[in-house]
């Protein structure tokens, strides 16, 4: 363990918009204290939280939720709606925040979707993996994906059988090409610091081609779903999405394959022989550093990382210090301990993200000392473009290359800044700031509503500078500008000094909807 | 191969064509600034996914309809569609092809003449046969294959992913003095955000297809109104931060316009609504909600118009036969709807809707579903369209023959969505000279006008 290493408020704060859902007043001082290497390393150890297990519901809705169900069967069961609510409680309340944010960030990375898969416990098992192999090697995380039967199913891997001249069939090429392109190497080559390396005519080089995807396409033949239990193995197995995808010697392709043109995977390897062939070979091809390297720091710290700030997270990724390729821990301390991400501001104008809607939600939440059931929350995140596990696609809510309007920048949560979600942004704080309380929602068991407790501002209200350096220091790690504070001052005073109530709602509406906080600094 | 056009009434595409070339750019605009009743749209209908064109649009004569079914599979996993089940495109001479039978809904606008058909379009770098697209990778679009790489090319018209704006908003760039006094934006998206519509100039600008937008919450007392003049002024501060003025203008863009457009979204007394009564699909909502804006366009103050809708889910690599079958339950009577709504506005000749897709799928099946390919089949709809006719080569549907990749029925396009966008910007009112501004490789290929617009 490093040694506690006091740091400032601001830094606090900041660090835990990077590494938690938000701040709260105890985790701030807590890392006042203790310091970020500190707190990160204790944040290794936390007790997990998740989604617990899952029991086999039939994947028909007509027979799982049968006539005289009761009427939230179907949501339960078959949407991801309890996984939603799960995960927005446990993002509010629970305290192993950085496992929650890692595994949020790769389940936005290796994406599975609700929006295609609706049995509930499916998707449940995969989200419950991701936060299982979070903090662990990239190598084991991909080996789980690839035999989820979630993913098998979303991307087309499980029941995929080998060629079939008679037929006229070719292996499904969904799996095999996603698994490049958007979970471990990306279409071209990069530098170790993530910029893209260019051929003699100073053209981008490409990672692979179609003879790969259809060379690993063949590799990756004869899976399908586990067994039921008590069931024997056949092809295809039926939907199941407990444990891993079980092979089916009869269905996979035996074939020598070459994967980038110099590869081999040698003929006669049984499906499980190949899998782990080829997963060895595309764990190891150094695009996986810089390339989901990048994409981490994106999810956490700044959309638009400095090539020497990837350079050493892809270091972290290649080699932990003790030899080890893929430690999702050396990474992370990579990503959050960096120059870049600490200090109580970056001035550089290139730096940071906009907030994505779930992360908006609970930051506002835990800063304001809420309190959720998540119903409310998942809500939220949805009216403005992020129902969490329901991404439109493979390519997530947003690609990681999306451009901030108006700039050469990368942007991705612009994608989903619509004008109907920008104004849910600005009317999700009206609401959790002037509309009080929200109830419990009776249809959901346990469930307890969202509340916020303006309490310790309203005690600073009667001096508005005080109210203001609180919300600055909580929702802004101190930088709201002089401008922008006197902005806001101006508004407050529009109330009564006794009337803390409207002059806390004031100042926190006004912080939370500037363009100033929805870009995290 | 033979570039073969077929095309009917050509005399009246090439009027236009004659009166377009005459102007130069900055008269042409006034000349049109001018003219009454001067109105034109634009609507995208883009299918995410890779809508499988081989089966959208099908050959139906027995040699043709023989070679597509042998490349469609035999048996369980095949994806032929019975002969039978087709929906006659009607053609002097006899039909040469049919649609879906789920997009039924457009055989009457076939039948009217409002509505053509593209065939084997794609992303190019440019003109390639087999042999070259073999031999040197330099004659391939970037990354082909690939859904964002093709999304984007399509959108861009740029093989190489190297623009940041799209031929809708480049569209917009040329034409946007035309809207001169309107503050509301000329390129509207109603399917979320993507490059098309984002112009150097023009930006995109999105609207919800459904339900009231605004921001809650400010009731005219002081303290409400003290709250509106500090958001305005917050948009303008600390702007030396690139993300926080990118967000600051999305923000405030939203803010600005929304009171204008949700009027005109949420107009109950349309005449576009007897179309659109008995559908409620995603894309039906859309194309509702673009319909009204087109009838508001008096009240925006705008003359030309470029919106972007969107349908996704047709990437089907599995259980393609019922999937592709659903999403066309949407498309087809979707597509209906919208031209009865044009029809019913009296703007038929002044609107066209047109479809774009990431790419075509293969021939060659997997167990039940197809994977991505390039060149791809489109539907091009409206009054001045010049419909009841196909434009384009049809593929050799032989797996491995001219128009293959490889063996897998992967077709290498024979027109480039250059220009498949350049006929469209013709009609919009770019004068030719400046086509290369909208279209910038379009000098590339061997025509810039396709002729099926009038």
């Amino acid at each position: 363990m490093p040694t506690a290493q006091p740091t400032t408020a601001g830094d606090a704060v900041r660090f835990l918009e990077q590494a938690t859902f938000g701040p709260t007043e105890a985790t701030i001082q807590e890392v006042m204290q203790k310091g970020p290497a500190l707190a990160l390393e204790e944040q290794f150890g936390k007790p997990m939280s998740g989604y617990g297990t899952f029991t086999f519901i039939d994947p028909d809705p007509g027979r799982g939720c049968p006539d005289g169900s009761p009427d939230t069967c179907y949501r339960d069961n078959y949407t991801v709606f309890p996984l939603q609510r799960a995960f927005f409680r446990n993002a509010v309340g629970a305290s192993d925040q950085l496992r929650q944010r890692a595994a949020f960030a790769l389940s936005q990375i290796l994406v599975v979707s609700g929006a295609e898969l609706e049995t509930m416990h499916g998707i449940g098992y995969y989200q419950q993996l991701l936060m299982n192999f979070a903090l662990a090697n990239f190598r084991d995380l991909l080996q789980e994906i690839s035999l989820s039967p979630a993913m098998g199913e979303y991307l087309d891997m499980v029941n995929n059988p080998k060629p079939d001249p008679a037929r006229g069939i070719e292996p499904n090429e969904n799996y095999a090409r996603e698994l490049l392109q958007l979970f471990t190497i990306g279409e071209v080559e990069l530098n170790a610091d993530g910029t893209r390396r260019l051929d003699a005519d100073g053209q981008p080089i490409p990672t692979y081609d179609q003879d790969t995807v259809e060379n690993l396409a063949r590799a990756l033949t004869g899976w399908t779903y586990p067994p039921r239990p008590g069931a024997t193995t056949r092809f295809p197995n039926p939907i199941y999405y407990l444990g891993r995808m079980v092979p089916f010697a009869a269905q996979h392709d035996t074939g020598a394959k070459v994967l980038f043109g110099s590869q081999p995977i040698q003929a006669g390897g049984t499906a499980e022989v190949d899998l782990n062939a080829a997963l060895d070979i595309i764990f190891n091809h150094p695009n996986v550093g810089p390339f989901i390297g990048r994409q981490l720091i994106q999810h956490l710290v700044t959309s638009n990382p400095t090539p020497a700030y990837v350079a050493r997270v892809s270091a972290a990724f290649n080699n932990n210090g003790q030899g080890v390729r893929g430690d999702m821990r050396a990474v992370l301390r990579a990503i959050l301990l960096d120059a870049e991400a600490r200090g109580d501001a970056k001035t550089v104008a290139d730096f940071g993200k906009l907030r994505e809607p779930a992360l908006l939600v609970t930051n506002v939440a835990r800063a304001l000392n809420g309190s959720s059931d998540g119903v409310y929350l998942l809500q939220q995140a949805t009216n403005m473009g992020q129902s969490v596990f329901q991404a439109p696609s493979v390519f997530n809510f947003y690609p990681p290359n999306f451009p901030a309007p108006g700039t050469t920048l990368d942007g991705p949560p612009f994608k989903i800044m619509l004008t109907g979600t920008i104004l849910n942004r600005a009317n999700f704080a009206n609401r959790i700031l002037f509309g009080g309380n929200v109830n419990p929602d009776a249809t959901v068991a346990g469930a307890t509503g969202t509340q916020l407790n303006l309490q310790p501002l309203q005690a600073l209200a009667g001096n508005p500078d005080q109210l203001l350096d609180r919300l600055n220091l909580i929702l802004m790690h101190n930088t709201l500008s002089p401008q922008a504070r006197q902005a806001i001052l101006t508004a407050v005073n529009a109330y009564a000094a006794n009337d803390t109530l409207g002059r806390v709602r004031q100042a926190a509406y006004l912080v939370a909807t500037s363009a100033q906080y929805q870009v995290e600094q | 191969m033979c570039f073969q056009i077929l095309r009917r009434n050509f005399l009246k595409g090439l009027g236009a064509i004659t009166a377009a070339n005459t102007l130069p750019g900055l008269s042409l605009m006034n000349a049109y600034a001018q003219a009454a009743n001067d109105y034109k749209a634009l609507v995208c209908v883009f299918l995410y996914g890779g809508n499988d064109g081989n089966n959208m649009v099908v050959p139906v004569q027995a040699a043709e309809y023989g070679a597509y079914a042998q490349g469609r599979g035999a048996g369980a996993g095949g994806l032929a569609l019975a002969q039978g089940s087709l929906v006659q495109l009607a053609q002097a001479g006899g039909a040469r092809f049919g649609l879906h039978a789920n997009l039924a809904p457009l055989q009457q606008v076939w039948a009217n003449g409002d509505m053509a058909v593209l065939l084997n379009a794609g992303p190019l770098v440019q003109p390639v046969t087999r042999a070259q697209y073999r031999a040197n990778r330099s004659t391939r679009p970037a990354n082909l294959f690939s859904h964002d790489d093709q999304q984007e090319q399509m959108q861009t018209a740029i093989p190489n992913n190297q623009a940041s704006i799209g031929w809708g908003g480049r569209l917009g760039d040329r034409v946007v003095a035309l809207n001169a006094g309107s503050t509301v934006p000329m390129n509207i998206s109603v399917g979320g955000n993507d490059v098309f519509l984002r112009g150097q100039s023009v930006s995109a600008y999105s609207v919800p297809a459904s339900g009231q937008f605004g921001l809650n919450g400010f009731n005219n007392t002081a303290q409400a109104n003290a709250r509106r003049a500090a958001l305005q002024q917050l948009f303008a501060l600390d702007r030396q931060n690139d993300m926080v003025r990118s967000a600051a203008d999305v923000i405030s863009g939203a803010v600005n316009a929304s009171t204008a457009l949700n009027t005109v979204v949420n107009n109950n007394a349309s005449l576009a609504t007897p179309a659109f009564q008995n559908l409620n699909t995603g894309l039906s909502r859309q194309l509702f909600a673009v319909a009204k804006m087109i009838e508001g366009r008096t009240q925006l103050g705008l003359s030309r118009q470029v919106f972007f809708a969107q349908a996704g889910g047709y990437d089907n690599h599995q259980n393609q036969i019922a999937d592709q079958g659903g999403r066309f339950n949407e498309l087809g009577p979707a597509l209906r709807a919208f031209y009865n709504a044009i029809v019913a506005l009296g703007v038929q000749d002044q609107v066209t809707l047109f479809t774009l897709s990431d790419f075509g799928r293969t021939l060659r099946v997997n167990d039940g579903g197809s994977d991505h390919a390039w060149g791809n089949h489109h539907l091009i709809i409206g009054g001045a369209v010049q419909g009841g006719a196909t434009y384009g080569a049809f593929p050799s549907q032989a797996l491995g023959g001219p128009d293959d990749t490889d063996s897998d029925g992967r077709w290498i396009p024979t027109t480039a969505v250059d220009q498949y966008a350049a006929t469209l910007a013709k009609w919009f009112g770019v004068p030719d000279a400046d086509i290369p501004a909208v279209v910038p490789n379009i000098a590339r290929f061997p025509t810039r006008d396709l002729g099926f617009m009038a």
